[in-house]
């Protein structure tokens, strides 16, 4: 081999050339400008704060500076600021501020009906997953909860078991527990996010009286149910945070209906989409909250181990 | 220094190495969370201190030599995940490398030792002279270059019996497995 190539390839892999990596730097830069701007106590090298929750304020309060530095620099220049970016920049700091802790609530009608529900709150590795869903297949209050690489789940009539570490189970669904995991932290770590508003075209605004803004346009369903796996031996494709798409959300080609809506702080609340028609009418919605201020889940104290199962 | 001239030299030094440190800190961090707690960090630190900072290239190496003391303050005060943080160190800079060559290069990277990937990530990502490397990492810049030397030997043999098993036997994302549903 010539020996060029090995030390050519290592260069080609820098983090600069990564696609999103000049959006870090942006979102960086504005938050730090404007953290050390506004002074905020940050010249006082004898603050008596923790040194860890120094650093956790820092880090929780960047974003939210970042937004606010965003939302100024929008008020002085009403219009001038183009949709496509807004919607960009929004899932820029949404993400970032995701990355940390957070908590999603996804929710699935059909023809207004509630199909199905999930709770999700992360925070670091951790998580917890609460299925919302009505009573099908029994699955409604289920729960699954990672905390310290250890996977709980809960048995119908003996409350918390210990399942074990996630990559080592497998339940027979196609997907193990860390596939599953990995996808769910995919998502909430923003790459879902950023392909989804990125994608999307045709977009209008709209204000609404709180201060949000509404913006909403047309997204290739490939670009929302991205995944693709097996259910019962039929190809499917997966909505983020794992639930089925149904209808035309099965086509990738297929355009959906999506509307972002961003808060006065730059940061999204929601993202609706929708599909089909009267007669089979889909809405999926993801609502974000609790962005870099979610607790931790904690590990049931009476989990039981799940050998106890086969005495 | 007034306020003035405090701000407009911390902004000069954010606009020319911000992308430097926030690359840095991306490949060194275990997450991205903790890479924006560190690139934060480093820039409040640059900020306290601004009245001390060298001027010029010799800021530069300043702020890698921070920023690495940050990561390693934040690993010791993070002992929980460090298991995890080893793991995920490289995963956390590309997630899914999108290539065959790039996840031979990131396999490559994650066979070599931590003391070998930091040396030769500076020379080759962060464009660090062994001179530079030498202060940031706090030895002679003998030992900076004798270090770099090896790294890059050692670096060459993985990455080339790598792709000689690679040419050998055809390359499988894990995640084809995943979307062909197996």
């Amino acid at each position: 081999m010539n020996t060029s190539r090995s030390f050519e390839a290592l260069r080609r892999s820098n983090p600069r050339a990564k696609a999103g990596f000049a959006e870090s730097v942006e979102a960086a830069a504005a938050a730090i400008q404007a953290r050390v701007a506004a002074g905020a106590g940050v010249s006082d090298p004898q603050t008596s704060f923790p040194r860890r929750r120094l650093i956790g304020v820092v880090a929780a309060t960047l974003l939210a500076v970042a937004a606010a530095v965003a939302a100024l620099s929008t008020i002085g220049s009403p219009g001038t600021e183009d949709a496509t970016a807004a919607v960009k920049r929004a899932a820029t700091v949404t993400a970032a501020s995701a990355e940390r802790s957070g908590t999603a609530v996804v929710r699935i009608t059909h023809n207004g009906e509630l199909w199905a529900g999930t709770t999700i709150r992360w925070h670091g590795a951790d998580l917890a997953v609460r299925s919302d869903a009505p009573q099908r297949r029994g699955r409604a209050g289920s729960w699954l909860l990672v905390v310290d690489g250890i996977l709980y789940g809960v048995e119908p009539g003996r409350g918390w078991v210990v399942l074990g570490k996630p990559e080592n189970i497998d339940p027979g669904s196609g997907t193990t527990p860390d596939e599953y995991l990995a996808s769910v932290r995919e998502d909430v770590g923003g790459v879902t996010l950023r392909r989804t508003t990125g994608g999307m075209t045709g977009l209008q605004k709209r204000s609404l009286d709180d201060g949000s803004t509404v913006y909403s346009g047309t997204v290739a369903a490939g670009l929302i149910a991205r995944e693709a796996g097996l259910k019962g031996g039929q190809p499917i494709r997966v909505l983020p945070f794992g639930n089925v798409a149904h209808d035309e959300a099965a086509d990738p080609s297929a355009p959906l209906q999506a509307a972002v809506t961003v808060g006065a702080d730059n940061v999204i609340r929601e993202i609706a989409v929708t599909w089909g028609s009267n007669a089979s009418a889909w809405a999926y919605t993801v609502t974000y909250s609790g962005l870099g201020a979610t607790a931790a889940p904690i590990a049931p104290a009476n989990a039981r181990p799940l050998r106890e199962r086969w005495p | 220094m007034s306020d003035g001239e405090r701000k407009r030299r911390f902004d000069a030094l954010f606009a020319t190495y911000s992308s430097d440190i926030v690359a840095y800190c991306g490949w060194r961090s275990a997450t991205a969370s903790d890479a924006q707690d560190a690139v934060a960090e480093v820039f409040l630190t640059a900020w306290r201190r601004l009245d001390e900072l060298p001027g010029g290239e010799a800021a530069r190496v300043w702020l890698y030599a921070t920023a690495r003391k940050v990561i390693a303050n934040q690993r010791r005060s993070n002992r929980r995940r460090k298991a995890l943080e080893d793991r995920l160190t490289l995963e956390a800079a590309v997630p899914r490398p999108p290539d065959p060559e790039e996840t031979l290069v990131h396999e490559a990277l994650r066979r070599l030792g931590s003391a070998d990937r930091e040396v030769l990530l500076l020379a080759e990502w962060e464009g660090l002279s062994p001179a530079q490397i030498a202060s940031v990492l706090g030895c002679l810049p003998v030992t900076a270059r004798g270090r770099l030397h090896r790294a890059r030997r050692r670096f060459r043999t993985v990455f080339e019996e790598l792709s000689r098993v690679a040419n050998e036997l055809p390359v499988r994302h894990p995640r084809a497995a995943v979307e062909g549903g197996s």
